[in-house]
């Protein structure tokens, strides 16, 4: 783990979830696996406060166990899931879009509790969503089980693995640790449950009690002893399907931009036929048919099967190579690049970040090397039409800005520099690389001065917060509206524009965050496919 | 009798005869004799009396000694062919053997010209020497020294009244051994603006995609008549400059190019394939990273937490967020 992330994950756990379980967590990260006595010891923390450190943090997929020979349990943090907190906004944004309020707030509740039963996550998210909507109506518990049943279906959540039970009546002494198991075809099969209620809103007033508030605070309690009818069946939120969704959709806008919406549509509509058949790490998705994909358009668009295959064609045989073509069964079967497609985003961000740093004509002889593979500095400036001194001095730029590489080709066996070939190169996984890591560090300054400017404004702050309660408290106990009035003036026009300010930066850096995250992501997802394909 | 070698002196032993021999025997062949042919006719003639004689008129310059497969051929210089070196020989009869060799090097060298030191491999004389020639022959205005645009330090030498090669000077893109930046920003400006436009009306059209996208692509003969017709060049470009100009757009990632096989014949296809341009969006729009000030920073390296640059008391920061 290199010295960004580690100080980004440092972040992360401190912002979420408070000192104590930042110092383990970053602990662990930097040293490794190690059982609990050795973490005690070294963090100086009490074994009391480490184990309650390491149940949130394994609650929250975080860290995992494993136990090792003669019986030591040994706890590993998994730094690439902590940074994956960053990306939890644009979960819950997908989950929105995709299954509008319901979804957001079933993917919320999974996100921030780490893992939930089907049961508990039902009744928060109706209650939630019973207190938005109007006086007198509520949320049916129904409708809430259909839109988690149909994020199963789809893989957006999954069961976590669960203690097999044991054919064997006689147990024989516990192991240290519990082994989880969870098969394929378990994860994501939800539960018979029949969840029979209505979301209850946090004050209840007389209003919707419709009549009969003994009754039905009485059957509430008795839910309560009852035992939970999936009790041990814990559900989390799938974060490799959603990652599968961002790389289709990014794919999806690069057509787009390259060709028109209804190529977009089609190559959209290719890839959701594929995506519970192909697993997320490979290269191509399934040959699909051209029967299939004109069977599998959405309704509203009717364009006829010539002007489909016409549109097939045209994508195959685009220079983007995204879409290929694998047969002629079936009206011809075509299957998507997904490791070319990958490649060609994270080079058009490298190209996208060159262009931005160091100007247009440098982007020019980036994407010159990048074509040619290997260049001599003579061909470069042939080639690209620069004059000779500013190519010179762009080439040195960006090499010492590690974006391109030298390669030496000896004519002589001592190596002598007037009788040396030098060739520039482009190396895209290390620039990515580089890419990725800058990132890391660029979100971790963007929280660091987020947190400055807060403090920076926190007495600010704090007599805003207080201001904003007696106005609370005294409009609940009815005041006049001249006193309202006194009490806001607390606050001066002046200050009040301080906090519009603060309010606004601290947005933008939010903001900024999750763009940074968009790169993370491309450039993760292409690091990843590259070494898989290795 | 016949076994009776006499050897007798023939009449026309006169070095002058035989010389004067051997140039009717060359004005007969025209295209040169060889040693063979001038021992048959005068078979009387000892090969060193022939030998003489050829040298002779070497030296005089009526004869231009050639090496054909066969053997070494000798031909008579006429008016035309003689012209710069009769001229130059007018100037300076008897002059040295040395100059003459260089200049018959650099004569070889054709419009391309020919370095200091390659005369120097190829006539095995002293850089001194070759120094004072080339002086010589320059200011009898027979060669001329061009300034090679590769290596500006680096000067050409060819004869007086050639144009010098595209290689050296550079074609069109130079003026004066000056790149021309401006000319070459133009030109690309041009060329993707017609591309562009092709490509909207294309988009406008509304038709069946196969046409559409068809339309779309322009072949470079129609961007060179298009370029041609617009009349912002001085100097006549042909289809290589074009197609140049056309490769920095792609390296620009606005154009992007195919290959396909036409007809031999169809307007502006070269052996058997044309190229077609055609102007194109980027895939993605500037990425995340860029968008916030660390991005682009120049002193990134040197940023942390309680350093003189930090990331609390960053000013790219402040900048940005007062946008």
């Amino acid at each position: 783990m290199t010295q960004a992330e580690i100080k980004l994950c440092s972040l992360l756990l401190q912002e979420h979830f408070g000192e104590i379980v930042e110092k383990i967590g970053v602990h662990l990260i930097r040293t490794g696996s190690q059982p609990l006595r050795v973490i005690a010891h070294d963090t100086g923390t009490s074994l009391d406060q480490v184990k309650k450190a390491l149940c949130v943090l394994i609650q929250h997929n975080l860290v995992i166990y494993q136990v090792h020979k003669r019986g030591v349990v040994e706890y590993e943090a998994q730094c690439s899931r902590v940074l994956r907190m960053l990306r939890y906004p644009r979960y819950i944004y997908t989950a929105k879009t995709l299954y509008s309020d319901t979804g957001e707030l079933i993917v919320e509740e999974l996100l921030l509790n780490g893992k939930m039963t089907m049961s508990a996550v039902v009744k928060k998210v109706a209650d939630r969503l019973t207190e938005t909507m109007e006086d007198g109506k509520t949320m049916d518990y129904a409708e809430v089980s259909n839109t988690f049943m149909r994020l199963a279906d789809t893989h957006f959540v999954q069961r976590c693995p669960w203690v097999p039970a044991t054919e064997n009546s006689d147990p024989g002494p516990l192991p240290p640790a519990p082994i989880l198991v969870i098969s394929e075809k378990d994860m994501y099969l939800v539960p018979k449950l029949s969840l029979i209620g209505k979301g209850k809103r946090r004050r209840s007033s007389d209003e919707d009690a419709t009549g009969e508030p003994k009754a039905k605070r009485s059957k509430h309690s008795t839910d309560n002893k009852e035992p939970i009818p999936d009790d041990g069946i814990y559900w989390q939120a799938n974060l490799d399907r959603f990652h599968q969704h961002f790389r289709d959709q990014a794919i999806v806008s690069a057509v787009a931009n390259r060709m028109d919406q209804t190529s977009s549509e089609i190559v959209r509509t290719m890839l959701r036929m594929s995506e519970i058949t192909t697993p997320s790490a490979a290269p191509f998705t399934q040959p699909l048919s051209s029967n299939e994909i004109f069977r599998s358009l959405p309704v509203g668009y009717n364009i006829s099967k010539q002007v489909l295959d016409q549109y097939l064609t045209l994508l195959a045989d685009d220079p983007l190579e995204f879409v290929g073509k694998s047969g002629d069964s079936g009206g011809g079967m075509y299957v998507i690049n997904l490791h070319k497609a990958l490649g060609s985003l994270a080079t058009a961000t490298l190209e996208s970040v060159v262009q931005e740093r160091f100007g247009s004509r440098c982007a020019r002889i980036f994407r010159l090397v990048l074509q040619k593979k290997h260049l001599e500095q003579k061909q470069v400036e042939d080639f690209a039409m620069i004059p000779a001194k500013e190519a010179k001095d762009m080439l040195y730029k960006m090499l010492s800005g590690n974006f391109i590489s030298l390669q030496e080709i000896p004519k002589t066996p001592d190596h002598a520099p007037s009788r040396t070939f030098y060739l520039y190169t482009v190396n895209i996984l290390s620039a990515a690389r580089m890419l990725l890591h800058r990132c890391y560090k660029s979100i971790a300054n963007l929280i660091e001065r987020r947190q400055f400017e807060t403090k920076e404004n926190k007495r600010l702050l704090e007599k805003s917060q207080r201001v904003e309660a007696i106005i609370a408290s005294m409009q609940a106990t009815g005041a006049e509206e001249a006193q309202l009035q006194e009490i806001e003036e607390m606050i001066t026009a002046p200050e009040r524009q301080q906090l519009e300010t603060l309010k606004r930066n601290v947005n933008k850096l939010d903001a900024s965050e999750i763009q940074v995250d968009e790169t993370i992501f491309l450039l993760e997802s292409y690091i990843e496919s590259t070494m898989k394909r290795q | 009798m016949a076994d009776v070698k006499v050897k007798v002196q023939p009449p026309d032993a006169d070095p002058v005869e035989i010389e004067n021999r051997i140039i009717e025997l060359c004005h007969q062949f025209p295209h040169g004799i060889t040693d063979q042919v001038i021992q048959n006719e005068m078979p009387h003639i000892e090969a060193q009396q022939r030998a003489v004689a050829i040298n002779r008129l070497l030296s005089m310059g009526q004869l231009d000694l050639l090496r054909s497969n066969t053997g070494l051929l000798y031909r008579i210089k006429d008016s035309q062919n003689a012209g710069p070196v009769s001229f130059f020989l007018s100037k300076m009869k008897g002059s040295d053997n040395q100059e003459k060799l260089v200049y018959q090097i650099i004569e070889d060298a054709g419009n391309k010209g020919i370095w200091s030191r390659d005369i120097r491999y190829k006539s095995n004389l002293p850089l001194t020497e070759i120094n004072k020639i080339l002086k010589n022959l320059e200011s009898k205005k027979l060669i001329k020294a061009v300034k090679s645009v590769a290596a500006s330090k680096k000067k050409v030498y060819m004869l007086y009244n050639l144009q010098p090669d595209r290689s050296v000077t550079g074609g069109a893109w130079y003026s004066d051994q000056d790149f021309e930046s401006e000319f070459v920003e133009v030109l690309n400006q041009q060329c993707f603006k017609f591309l562009q436009t092709k490509a909207e009306t294309a988009r406008e059209s509304k038709q069946n995609p196969m046409i559409q996208r068809n339309s779309s692509f322009a072949s470079s003969h129609e961007v060179w008549k298009y370029i041609c017709e617009l009349g912002i060049s001085k100097v006549e470009l042909s289809m290589e400059d074009i197609e140049t100009i056309l490769n920095t757009l792609i390296y620009d990632g606005k154009v992007e190019m195919t290959i396909i096989a036409a007809k031999e014949g169809t307007v502006g296809s070269v052996d058997g394939h044309m190229k077609l341009y055609r102007a194109v969006n980027p895939i993605i729009p500037p990425t995340g990273l860029v968008r916030a000030p660390c991005g682009l920073c120049p002193v990134f390296d040197d940023c942390h937490e309680g350093g003189e640059i930090s990331p609390s008391n960053c000013i790219y920061m402040t900048e940005w967020l007062e946008f």
